[in-house]
C-alpha cells in the first residue's frame, strides 16, 4: 500500500469579503470550481416558497456578457460538466472543466455574480417557471412516495419555521414568483460576502488566485443581511399521519429534530445511522429485511443541516405485512439504541464504512470542491476535511445511546405512513 | 441593454465581453494496465491507480440474462444474486458481516451480457477481498431459504415497479421492441416464472454458464498488477474451464410504422415518454460516430432535443437520447417526463429532431463542440478507482482491444458533418419507432393518435381493449 500525504488547501478572502479555498492537485488534467452561495429555502418566507430554487434556475439563463442558453454552452463545447443545486441552507453553482479552462468558469461565475440582472426577461422567467413545475412534478407529484418527505417536514418543523416547507416549493408559490422576487432576491443574497467559492484540481495557487482576484475583486459586496434563528419548542408527540397514494407496497418515514449539523450529538446521530443500517450486516436490515422478512428495504441517514439537523428513518414494508408491524418493529429497535450500548464490533463497522466513503468522495474532484465549500460557509474550516474523520472516531458506544436516548425518543418523532389506495396507480381489477 | 446603477462596473483590465483563450489542454491518456491470459479462459486486466487507498476488484463471469431458459426468464440475475448469499464455508450473512466490518462492501448481479462479482474496499484488504471473489464464484452454495426470500423480494420489486412511472416506461419500451426475447422482458424477470427459479434451476444455470471460460478479473486501485497476477492465478487454477454456452440470439420485432403504446395512469401528474427503437450492439464500427452523433442529439444539456424540449417550449424539465451498451442490439431511446397536456408536442418536436439530423448535415462548429465535448469529459468520468474497473470491464464484456480507448481520441477528432448524417440515416427509425407515454389515457391517446395504431395498458400489463 502506498501513502496518502494530506491535502493541500489554501484559505484566501478577497476585499469585498468572498472566501476563497484552493485546493490544488495534478493527479488529472481537471480543475473543479464550485461556488456555495449561503442562501436557501430557509431565506424565503411563506408564500414564496421554492423561490431559491427556481432563482437557481434563472442563473443558468444568462448573464449581460453571457447568451440564454450559453452558460452551459461553454462549459459542455470544452468537455465540462456542470450544474446547481438547491437545499435548505445555501444554494451550490458548480463545474468541472479540463484544468486550461478554469479562467472561463471564473469568467461565468463572476458574470452571474456581479452582472445577472441585466440578461432577466420576464420571457425566460415564465419558461423556467413551468421548467420547475414539471421538475416539481417530476420529482414530487408524480413520484411514488414523492409527496412524503414534504409531509414529513411540515409535520416536524412547526409552520413559520423555514424548515417547515419543501425546498422545490408549493406549486402554487412556483406560479406565483415575480420578476421583482427575483431582483430583490439577488441583490440580497447573491454578493461575494455570501459566498464561498472553492477550486479543486490541476493549477498553481498562486496563478489561480491571481485569476479569480481578476475576475471577482471589482464585485461590491452585499447588505449582510439579517440571519434570525427561529426559535424551537420542543417537538409534541408522537405525530404520525397515513397518506394513501398510487404504491403497492406501503413505506413508514420516520424522523426527529436533531441538534445542528456540527454539535457532538449530530456526528454522534450520523455515526448511529450507518450503524444501525448500514450494510446488509448492520442490525435493522439484518431483522427486518434478511430475518423476519418484514421490510423490502431499510435506510436512515442525518441530514448535516444549520438551524436544526434531523434524522430520518425509512423502511419499505413487504406486500402481506401490515405498515403497524413495521412501524412497531423500527421503533423497538430505536429504544433499545437509547437503552443499552452496541456491541464495539458493530460501531466499528461503522467506523470503517465512514472511512471507506470519505474516501470514495475524496476522489471525485466535485466532491471534494463541494465538502470544502459546505464546510467553509458553516464553520469557516476547510481543514475539517480531513479532521472531521476524528469527531466520529473518538465516538464511543454510550455516545450513541446516550444520542439515542434524547433524540430518537417516540414522543419526539414524526411519521408518515404511505399506504396503497384503493385504485392505486388506476390497477386493472 | 445598459446595467442598472448599482450594478458593478467592469475592471479595465478585465475583458469580459468574451470567453477567455485558453491554453491547449493537458495531456491525458487512459491509465496504463496490465491485460493478461492467467489460465485458460481466465483474463486479468489490472491497473494501478494512486488516487485514494482504496481497490475495487471484480469477477465477471460469461454469461447474463441473454442466456436465460425459456419459461425461467429471470434465473441468471436470480444466481447472481445469490452467489453471495451464501458458500460451502460460510452463510450469507457471515459473509457480509466479514467484509462490512473492513468498511468495504460485496455485490453480485447480473446485466443481459454477463455477471459480476465486485469488492470495492481500502486497499490493505485486497488479499481478502480476492480470497472472497473466489470462495464465492468457486463455491456458492445456493442455500434453500435464501433461494425462498429472494423470490417473495423479487415478486415484492415487481410490484413496486408498477407504481414507478419511470419502470412502467422502461419495461414496456422493452416488450414493444423485443416481445418473445430476452430484452423483451424485465431482467429480474415475471411474475409467472417465479415460480420455476427454484435452487435445482440456479445451481444448474451456475454450472452451465458462470465458469472459468471466458472469466475476466478486473483490478484497479493502490495495487501491484504483477503482484495481483500471482496470486489470481493461485486462486482460481481448480476451477473448471470449460466454454460457456452461445446464448439465443436477440430478436427485436418488426415494425411497418410507429407503434403507440399508453399505460394509463389516470391520476397521474404528468407523463413519463419513451420513443424508441432497437439498434447497433456496442462493438458495432459505428460506434464513435454514433456517439458524436448521439452527443448532439441528445446526450448532454445542450443537445438539439433538450434545448428544443425543455429551454425552447418548457414541456420538461429535461430530455436526453441514448444507445444502449448490450452485446445484441439493444434500444436506442428518447427519455423525458413530460407535461401530459404537451405530449403529443414534444414527440412531434422529437421525431422532427431526429429526420433532421438524418436529412441535413451539422454546421462544422456543432460538431466540433459535440466532439470536444466527448474529449474533455473523458478523464471527468476516470476519477475513482470503481469507475477505471468500470472502462476495463467495458474492454472485456465488449471485447474491444486494448488500445481502444486510445484510438477512441483519435476517431473522435476524424468524424466529418456527413458522417454524422450518414450514421443518423442508417441507424436511427424515426418512423418505425416505438412510442411509450404513462399517464392519464384520457389526455395521451387523443393527443398520440395521429402518429399510430395506440395500445392502451393497465399498469399491471393488461391490454385494455375498451380504450
Amino acid at each position: 500500500m502506498s501513502a496518502f500525504p494530506e491535502l493541500q488547501i489554501e484559505e484566501h478572502r478577497l476585499d469585498n469579503g468572498l472566501r476563497v479555498v484552493l485546493n490544488p492537485d495534478a493527479a488529472l488534467p481537471l480543475v473543479a470550481v464550485n461556488l456555495w452561495y449561503h442562501v436557501g429555502s430557509q431565506n424565503e418566507s411563506r408564500g414564496r416558497t421554492g423561490f431559491a430554487h427556481l432563482f437557481e434556475h434563472m442563473l443558468f439563463q444568462g448573464s449581460l456578457h453571457v447568451g440564454t442558453n450559453d452558460h452551459f454552452r461553454y462549459i459542455q463545447q470544452v468537455g465540462g460538466v456542470a450544474n446547481g443545486s438547491t437545499w435548505y441552507d445555501r444554494t451550490n453553482y458548480y463545474e468541472t472543466l479540463p484544468a486550461t479552462h478554469l479562467e472561463l468558469g471564473l469568467w461565468l461565475e463572476s458574470d452571474r455574480m456581479g452582472w445577472l440582472l441585466p440578461a432577466m426577461t420576464a420571457e425566460k422567467l415564465e419558461t423556467q417557471r413551468q421548467v420547475v413545475m414539471n421538475e416539481r412534478r417530476q420529482r414530487v407529484d408524480n413520484q411514488p412516495y414523492g409527496r412524503a418527505y414534504e409531509r414529513l417536514d411540515e409535520l416536524l418543523f412547526p409552520a413559520g419555521h423555514p424548515y417547515h416547507w419543501p425546498v422545490i416549493g408549493y406549486m402554487e408559490d412556483i406560479a406565483a414568483a415575480t420578476l421583482e422576487d427575483v431582483e430583490r432576491f439577488f441583490r440580497t443574497w447573491y454578493t461575494p460576502d455570501n459566498a464561498v467559492l472553492t477550486l479543486a484540481g490541476a493549477f498553481v495557487p498562486a496563478e489561480a488566485l491571481a485569476l479569480v482576484r481578476r475576475y471577482f475583486d471589482d464585485i461590491p459586496p452585499g447588505p449582510r443581511p439579517l440571519r434570525p434563528r427561529p426559535p424551537l419548542d420542543e417537538l409534541q408527540g408522537p405525530v404520525s399521519e397515513r397518506q394513501s397514494d398510487a404504491v403497492e407496497l406501503s413505506r413508514l418515514h420516520l424522523a426527529f429534530r436533531l441538534p445542528p449539523y456540527g454539535s457532538d450529538d449530530w456526528y454522534a446521530a450520523d455515526l448511529l445511522a450507518t450503524v444501525l443500517s448500514g450494510g446488509r450486516s448492520s442490525p435493522l436490515y439484518r431483522d427486518l429485511v434478511y430475518e423476519r422478512q418484514l421490510a423490502q428495504d431499510v435506510g436512515s441517514f442525518a441530514l448535516p443541516t444549520e438551524l436544526a439537523g434531523s434524522f430520518a428513518l425509512v423502511a419499505t414494508a413487504r406486500p402481506e405485512v401490515p405498515p403497524e408491524t413495521l412501524e412497531e418493529a423500527v421503533r423497538e429497535h430505536l429504544r433499545r439504541a437509547g437503552a443499552e450500548p452496541f456491541a464495539e464490533v458493530e460501531i466499528e463497522r461503522a467506523r470503517n464504512r465512514v472511512l471507506t466513503q470519505h474516501w470514495e468522495g475524496l476522489q471525485q474532484l466535485d466532491q471534494r470542491a463541494d465538502q470544502l465549500s459546505q464546510l467553509v460557509t458553516f464553520f469557516g474550516d476547510p481543514h475539517l476535511l480531513q479532521h472531521e474523520l476524528e469527531r466520529y472516531r473518538t465516538l464511543t458506544a454510550d455516545d450513541l445511546q446516550r444520542c439515542a436516548a434524547t433524540w430518537l425518543r417516540d414522543e419526539r418523532s414524526a411519521a408518515v405512513t404511505v399506504v396503497p389506495s384503493a385504485a392505486a396507480a388506476g390497477a386493472a381489477a | 441593454m445598459t446595467a442598472p446603477s448599482g450594478a458593478p462596473r467592469a475592471a479595465a483590465a478585465v475583458d469580459r465581453t468574451r470567453p477567455p483563450a485558453a491554453a491547449p489542454p493537458l495531456p491525458f491518456r487512459f491509465p496504463p494496465f496490465l491485460h493478461r491470459r492467467l489460465l485458460p479462459g481466465l483474463d486479468l486486466y489490472a491497473a494501478r491507480v494512486l488516487r485514494a487507498p482504496m481497490a475495487s476488484v471484480e469477477l465477471i463471469l460469461p454469461r447474463g440474462g441473454q442466456s436465460d431458459p425459456a419459461g425461467a426468464r429471470g434465473l441468471a440475475s436470480l444466481t447472481a444474486d445469490l452467489l453471495d448469499e451464501g458458500t460451502e464455508r460460510r452463510s450469507g450473512p457471515e459473509l457480509a458481516t466479514w467484509v462490512e466490518r473492513l468498511g468495504g462492501s460485496l455485490s453480485a448481479t447480473a446485466d443481459w451480457d454477463a455477471s459480476y462479482v465486485a469488492c470495492t474496499l481500502l486497499a490493505e484488504h485486497l488479499p481478502q477481498a480476492l480470497a472472497l471473489l473466489a470462495e464465492v464464484a468457486l463455491t456458492p452454495s445456493f442455500p434453500e431459504p435464501e433461494v425462498e426470500r429472494l423470490r417473495k423480494r423479487r415478486l415484492a420489486e415487481l410490484m413496486r415497479r408498477r407504481s414507478s412511472p419511470a419502470a412502467l416506461a422502461e419495461e414496456r419500451l422493452g416488450r414493444a421492441l423485443y416481445a418473445g426475447s430476452p430484452y423483451g422482458y424485465p431482467l429480474i424477470g415475471e411474475e409467472g416464472d417465479l415460480g420455476q427459479l427454484d435452487r435445482g434451476a440456479a445451481a444448474r444455470f451456475y454450472q452451465w454458464a458462470l465458469h472459468r471460460g471466458g472469466a475476466t478479473l478486473i483490478a484497479s486501485g493502490d495495487l501491484e498488477p504483477e503482484a495481483l497476477a500471482a496470486t489470481v492465478t493461485d486462486l482460481f487454477a481448480s476451477w473448471p474451464a470449460e466454454l460457456a454456452p452461445v446464448p439465443p440470439p436477440i430478436e427485436p420485432v418488426t415494425a411497418a410504422g410507429i407503434a403507440v403504446h399508453v399505460v394509463d395512469r389516470p391520476q397521474a401528474a404528468q407523463t413519463e415518454l419513451r420513443l424508441g427503437h432497437p439498434g447497433p450492439p456496442r462493438n458495432h464500427p459505428d460506434r464513435v460516430p454514433l456517439s458524436v452523433m448521439n452527443s448532439l442529439l441528445g446526450g448532454k444539456f445542450i443537445s438539439r432535443i433538450n434545448l428544443n424540449l425543455r429551454e425552447k417550449h418548457g414541456y420538461t424539465y429535461g430530455a436526453h437520447s441514448s444507445f444502449a451498451n448490450r452485446l445484441g442490439p439493444g434500444p436506442f431511446q428518447v427519455s423525458a417526463a413530460v407535461a401530459s397536456e404537451s405530449c403529443g408536442a414534444a414527440v412531434a418536436e422529437t421525431l422532427g429532431e431526429l429526420r433532421r439530423l438524418q436529412q441535413e448535415p451539422p454546421e462544422p462548429a456543432e460538431l466540433a463542440d459535440a466532439v470536444q465535448y466527448l474529449e474533455g469529459v473523458f478523464p471527468y468520468t476516470l476519477q475513482t478507482v470503481e469507475s477505471v474497473a468500470q472502462r476495463l470491464s467495458q474492454l472485456a464484456v465488449f471485447g474491444l482491444a486494448d488500445d481502444y480507448f486510445d484510438r477512441y481520441f483519435v476517431e473522435l477528432r476524424e468524424v466529418t458533418p456527413e458522417e454524422v448524417r450518414a450514421v443518423a440515416a442508417r441507424h436511427l427509425r424515426p418512423d418505425t419507432s416505438a412510442v411509450v407515454a404513462v399517464g392519464p389515457a384520457a389526455v395521451l391517446v387523443p393527443q398520440l393518435e395521429r402518429f399510430g395504431p395506440v395500445a392502451v395498458w393497465s399498469p399491471s400489463g393488461e391490454l385494455d381493449v375498451g380504450a
